[in-house]
């Protein structure tokens, strides 16, 4: 055993130790991110607020919490029940997916507005934008943050 | 990867120059770094018979460089993922510690007045990969013209493949360099992100429509037109790489990563059924009509058999893997040669892994399998957060060239299946390679930054009708074909 | 199928997981590969002679050198006229022992089964120690230091030369190889040198295979043994109890002339000096080398209790040895098929075959008081900083008494000085020399002549030398093995130490 092979040794294994090191970093970073996410998961993807109805109900200001996949609707089986004149029983579906929300109508009577605009096919849409399901006009907004 | 909570959203994709600290980044460079010295001063002093840090000149830039990456991020106020950088760059510094190690004469260049040998020249390709990342990563703001110009991206790709067919210089066997002038480059290592720019546009395009109707053939039910005749040509495509070029690695990388996105964009199992069989089904084929690919699976099911003529390069790696042992031989204490020459042909490119192997132990190809895999983590955990399907399915399939090549050079260095030409990502030498995936790491990192121009209802809009233009000439294209 | 609409396409993110969990799969599929190179094959790998680590240190010298018990060189490397190092093999009457290691021609012998200590990859046990390198120079040539002593090996090869066969010679008491000799070999050194070596090596490998002279006799060659076998059922006869030293059989006499039949099979005797109407005890079968006797103890002694103390002695397996060995049989590995085979294979026929080596270990036992040492012919392991790594001598198996080993080595001293065992044994007594043997002429039926063999041990009371040699067709032994091991045993005897 002579100094110059004990210094290599130490060197070598100090060299795979860091490499390892860096790797437990990272390791901890990613555990962190996945608790972060898991967190977020929980949480609702997004609300609709209500903006104006005819006949009142649903009330002005209403805040319905969406879920990855929803229906409107008036039939009480909705995810987001609408009970409205104007409403269809099942009017309209809005999904969210990777993280853009597409909207389409489900055969109603009086169809489905984005914007002002009528939707014949899945329509994507974005904060902020209007939805109009037969006499409600709604809007789509982020879960406030905690 | 940090997140500030969602102020005002606004249009443009923000970034502005409003520095942001990239603390996570630079405590996980911080680790690197000392790594890389702890590496460095080991290779130094096995070298010089005595404890020194030799000329650590070349890994100081490598540091500079790193940090100028770094700093940049950090600068324009980047919000994107912290662990890609760090990762790049420990095997980046692993290549340039490697590459230090082997002899310097293996490759010479002149570059004007200078001449540069090994070392000096992947420090080249290292800042010129580091610069690509960077600029891209802090340069990309939109990415409409990654995605709805997809056939123009589809055609120069196959130009490209086409002129590496026609004009390319082989090898070792393999038809793989393109020469222009004094420079020499692999556009096959290009090409694999143009094809997963035009695959990820293709299959996130009309995603919902193209899932129509099966296509019959007889009693057979087949995936949908849309889907099967570009599995077809992704397939006819792999197998005119390996007859033409013999380059069996990037058609086996090019095949697994369309089929993965395309599974990935569907999820129908069939469809992953169906690629496979036809995997197998072109195998045999090639196996049974073409000698260079019999000679391959030969060497790979039994390389001592022909250990002094073809299986020799396997069989010289396996040993050097057997000499590594689980801690290694030391940096600059493997390799026995003749005569200076290490004992591996093609050691820089080919079989980098197994000098790792060999002079860092199981312990050390077993952190950097670790390394690829902190990479995938990284790249499919920005994929699932992507945006919309496109950034979805192209963050994707950039990983997947990243780790699909990297799993397929080790598995072959190590005997698991035949072996094939490709380089190991960011480690092994080459100009064509690092800078591709430089093109990588940028584009990784851009699709990483969360305010990629959020897609909002005005802008779709908009975009859509620049879209639905291309859109509606590349369908009456494909109503033309199919 | 139609995806509905307002399911929208399947969400990308399950899908990532599965792709993210395949990825990790592939990859500890790859990390499984690379431990078996690296953990578990690392050690095969590390010595195959392919392996460049190997012919660079073979070219730079860095091998050890095989000497002998007294440090004469038989195996060293020399500096080449182009400047490489090369093998050399000064004393060719120690192959196929020593072997040879080439890089055409792979590796034999101890060349080949010490390769990695050679080379100081390994230490002495093997083990190639994985964090054992705490040297500058991780691999550090070791010299192998054997038991053998090269002028009786010479003395061997001398006396077998112009025959195919074998010696085995061996130090009973702490079971030290001293000879090893097998007949024909070759020389190692034309088989690496590099103008004449494939010519050489291939002549060596045209030679038809009983004449092969790459095959080491003594301890890969198993013949039938003969009456040298009837030892090993004395053995078993005294170490079972159903048979004593007074043990006698009233009908052998009769049956000396008739034959003794068992089961329809007529066992016959006669080559013996005419005992007359006297029923032989142990002592008196071994003297004059009686099948019929042994055929009844071999009966008495049952099939079992055969096996089992056969197996003591080592038949049955391989032989655990420095180098390669085969497994001597009793019963040619099926178990006794009936009474008429174990009776034949009781006096050494049937279907009984034996290495040389296995029988020099029945007279070692014998010699060394019953108790059986194991054998081994490299003595030390030396590095070249001066560190030695013994291999002590071991006991490998007791199995008999001193009073059972005493009555045996009396009746195999009969046998060699006795007034009717010297007609047959008598050329291997070493004069001056109390010593004890056995003879045996192996019939192989047809028209072959038999094999020749003798083991035996000197002096009878504290023997230094037990040793087994065998004379393929050597006809009747007391023409051809007998003499020799007189011979050697007076050299052995004779030698200063």
């Amino acid at each position: 055993m002579d100094a110059l092979a004990v210094t290599l040794w130490i060197l070598r294994l100090a060299f795979l130790a860091a490499i390892y090191l860096f790797l437990l970093l990272v390791v901890r970073a990613l555990r962190r991110d996945l608790r972060v996410s898991v967190e977020r998961a929980d949480r609702p993807l997004g609300r609709l607020i209500v903006l104006s109805a005819t006949g009142g109900t649903p009330a002005a200001g209403t805040a319905f919490p969406l879920a990855a996949a929803n229906t409107l609707g008036r039939d009480i089986n909705n995810s987001v029940v609408l009970d409205e004149d104007f409403v269809s029983a099942r009017h309209a579906a809005l999904s969210y997916r990777g993280r853009a929300w597409y909207v389409e109508d489900l055969g109603s009577t009086n169809g489905v507005w984005l914007n002002g605009g009528r939707i014949d096919t899945a329509a994507p849409l974005g904060w902020g934008d209007e939805l109009q399901v037969g006499g409600v006009r709604l809007r789509l907004e982020r879960q406030p943050s905690r | 990867m940090s997140t500030a909570p969602g102020a005002a959203t606004t249009v443009r994709s923000a970034g502005g120059r409003r520095p942001r600290l990239r603390r996570r980044e630079a405590t996980l460079l911080g680790a690197v770094a000392v790594a890389l010295t702890f590496g460095w001063i080991s290779l130094a002093s096995s070298q010089a018979g005595r404890a020194t840090i030799g000329d650590p000149t070349p890994l100081v830039i490598f540091f500079v460089l790193v940090g100028a990456a770094h700093l940049a991020l950090t600068w324009w106020g980047r919000r994107t993922d912290q662990i890609l950088l760090p990762a790049a760059a420990l095997l980046m510094g692993l290549s340039l510690l490697l590459m230090t190690r082997l002899p310097q004469d293996t490759v010479v260049q002149a570059i004007g007045p200078l001449r540069l040998r090994l070392a000096e020249l992947q420090l080249v390709w290292i800042a010129l990969s580091l610069a690509a990342a960077t600029l891209i990563a802090v340069g990309l703001r939109n990415d409409i013209w990654l995605r709805t110009y997809k056939y123009s991206w589809a055609a120069g790709g196959i130009v490209l493949l086409a002129l590496v067919f026609l004009f390319g210089e082989e090898t070792n066997g393999a038809r793989l360099t393109l020469r222009l002038g004094p420079l020499a480059g692999q556009p096959s290592e290009l090409l694999k992100i143009v094809l997963v720019v035009f695959v990820a546009a293709y299959l996130a395009d009309d995603r919902a429509l193209l899932a129509g109707r099966d296509t019959r053939l007889g009693p057979l039910r087949l995936p949908p037109l849309a889907y099967l005749l570009p599995l077809l040509a992704m397939w006819g495509i792999a197998l005119a790489i390996v007859v033409v070029q013999r380059d069996l690695g990037a058609a086996l990388l090019f095949y697994a990563v369309f089929l993965v996105l395309l599974w990935v964009a569907t999820q129908r199992h069939r469809d992953l059924v169906l690629g496979l069989l036809l995997f197998v089904v072109g195998a045999v084929i090639l196996d049974v009509l073409f000698p260079h690919v019999r000679e391959r699976v030969a060497i790979w099911l039994d390389p001592f058999a022909s250990a002094q003529g073809t299986g020799f390069q396997v069989v010289r790696g396996l040993f050097a893997l057997g000499r590594g042992g689980v801690l290694g031989t030391g940096l600059g204490a493997g390799l026995p040669g003749v005569g200076g020459a290490p004992s591996i042909p093609a050691v820089h490119t080919d079989f980098i892994f197994d000098a790792l192997g060999e002079e860092l132990g199981l312990a050390g190809a077993l952190a950097v399998l670790g390394v690829y895999l902190v990479i995938a983590e990284r790249g499919l955990r920005i994929a699932s957060a992507a945006g919309d399907d496109f950034r979805a399915l192209l963050a994707t399939g950039l990983t997947l060239v990243v780790v699909l090549q990297a799993a397929i050079i080790v598995a072959g260095n190590a005997k698991l299946i035949p072996l094939t030409g490709v380089t190991l990502p960011f480690v092994s030498y080459g100009g064509s390679s690092l800078l591709a995936n430089g093109i990588v790491l940028g584009l990784l990192l851009a699709l990483g930054e969360g305010r990629l121009g959020a897609p909002r209802a005005e802008t779709l809009t908009r975009r859509e009708r620049l879209g639905d233009a291309a859109h509606a000439l590349g369908d009456r294209v494909e109503r033309a074909i199919t | 199928m139609t995806t509905p609409l307002h399911g929208g396409p399947p969400r990308i993110a399950p899908a990532l997981l599965r792709v993210g969990l395949a990825l990790v799969v592939i990859y500890g599929a790859i990390g499984a590969g690379l431990a078996w190179w690296q953990v578990v094959e690392a050690e095969r790998l590390t010595v195959d002679p392919g392996n460049p680590l190997i012919a660079g240190a073979e070219q730079g010298g860095r091998r050890g050198s095989i000497v002998d018990a007294r440090g004469v060189v038989l195996v060293e490397s020399v500096l080449g006229g182009d400047g490489t190092y090369r093998r050399s093999y000064p004393h060719p009457e120690a192959e196929p022992l020593l072997g040879y290691i080439s890089p055409r021609f792979g590796s034999a012998g101890l060349e080949r089964a010490y390769a990695a200590q050679l080379l100081g990859v390994a230490d002495a046990t093997g083990d190639t120690g994985l964090l054992r390198k705490f040297r500058s120079e991780p691999f550090m040539a070791q010299d192998v230091r054997l038991s053998l002593d090269l002028r009786l090996q010479k003395a061997a090869m001398v006396l077998l030369r112009g025959h195919r066969g074998a010696i085995v010679a061996i130090e009973p008491s702490t079971g030290r190889i001293l000879a090893l000799a097998s007949s024909p070999s070759f020389d190692a050194d034309r088989i690496v040198e590099p103008g004449t070596g494939d010519t050489y090596f291939a002549a060596l490998l045209a030679r038809p295979s009983e004449e092969s002279a790459l095959l080491d006799r003594a301890t890969l060659g198993q013949y039938t043994p003969g009456s040298v076998l009837k030892m090993v059922t004395a053995v078993a006869g005294l170490g079972s109890g159903r048979v004593t030293a007074h043990t006698t059989f009233p009908d052998q006499p009769a049956e000396e002339d008739g034959g003794f039949l068992v089961n329809g099979y007529r066992v016959i005797d006669g080559h013996h000096a005419a005992t007359g109407a006297r029923a032989l005890d142990l002592v008196g079968a071994v003297e004059v080398s009686c099948n019929i006797w042994f055929a009844h103890a071999g009966l008495d002694v049952g099939a079992d209790q055969l096996l089992r103390w056969g197996a003591q002695l080592g038949f049955g397996d391989a032989i655990p040895f420095d180098v390669p060995t085969a497994a001597s049989s009793l019963d040619g590995g099926d178990g006794f098929v009936d009474d008429v085979e174990l009776a034949n294979a009781a006096y050494g026929q049937g279907q009984t075959t034996a290495t040389p080596l296995q029988m020099a270990l029945v007279a070692a036992t014998i010699a060394n008081g019953g108790t059986l040492m194991r054998p081994h012919v490299v003595d030390s392991l030396v590095d070249a900083a001066g560190h030695v790594t013994a291999m002590t001598p071991e006991v490998w198996r007791r199995i008999l008494d001193a009073g059972q080993a005493r009555v045996l080595e009396e009746a195999m001293r009969q046998a060699v000085e006795g007034p009717l065992g010297r007609h047959f044994a008598g050329g291997a007594k070493v004069p001056g020399v109390p010593t004890a043997g056995k003879s045996g002429t192996a019939q192989l039926g047809g028209d072959s002549e038999p094999h020749g063999w003798f083991i035996g041990f000197a002096p009878a009371e504290r023997p230094r030398i037990a040793i087994a040699v065998l004379i393929e067709h050597g006809g009747s032994s007391s023409a051809s093995a007998v003499p020799m091991a007189g011979s050697l045993m007076a050299t052995w005897l004779g030698l200063a130490p």
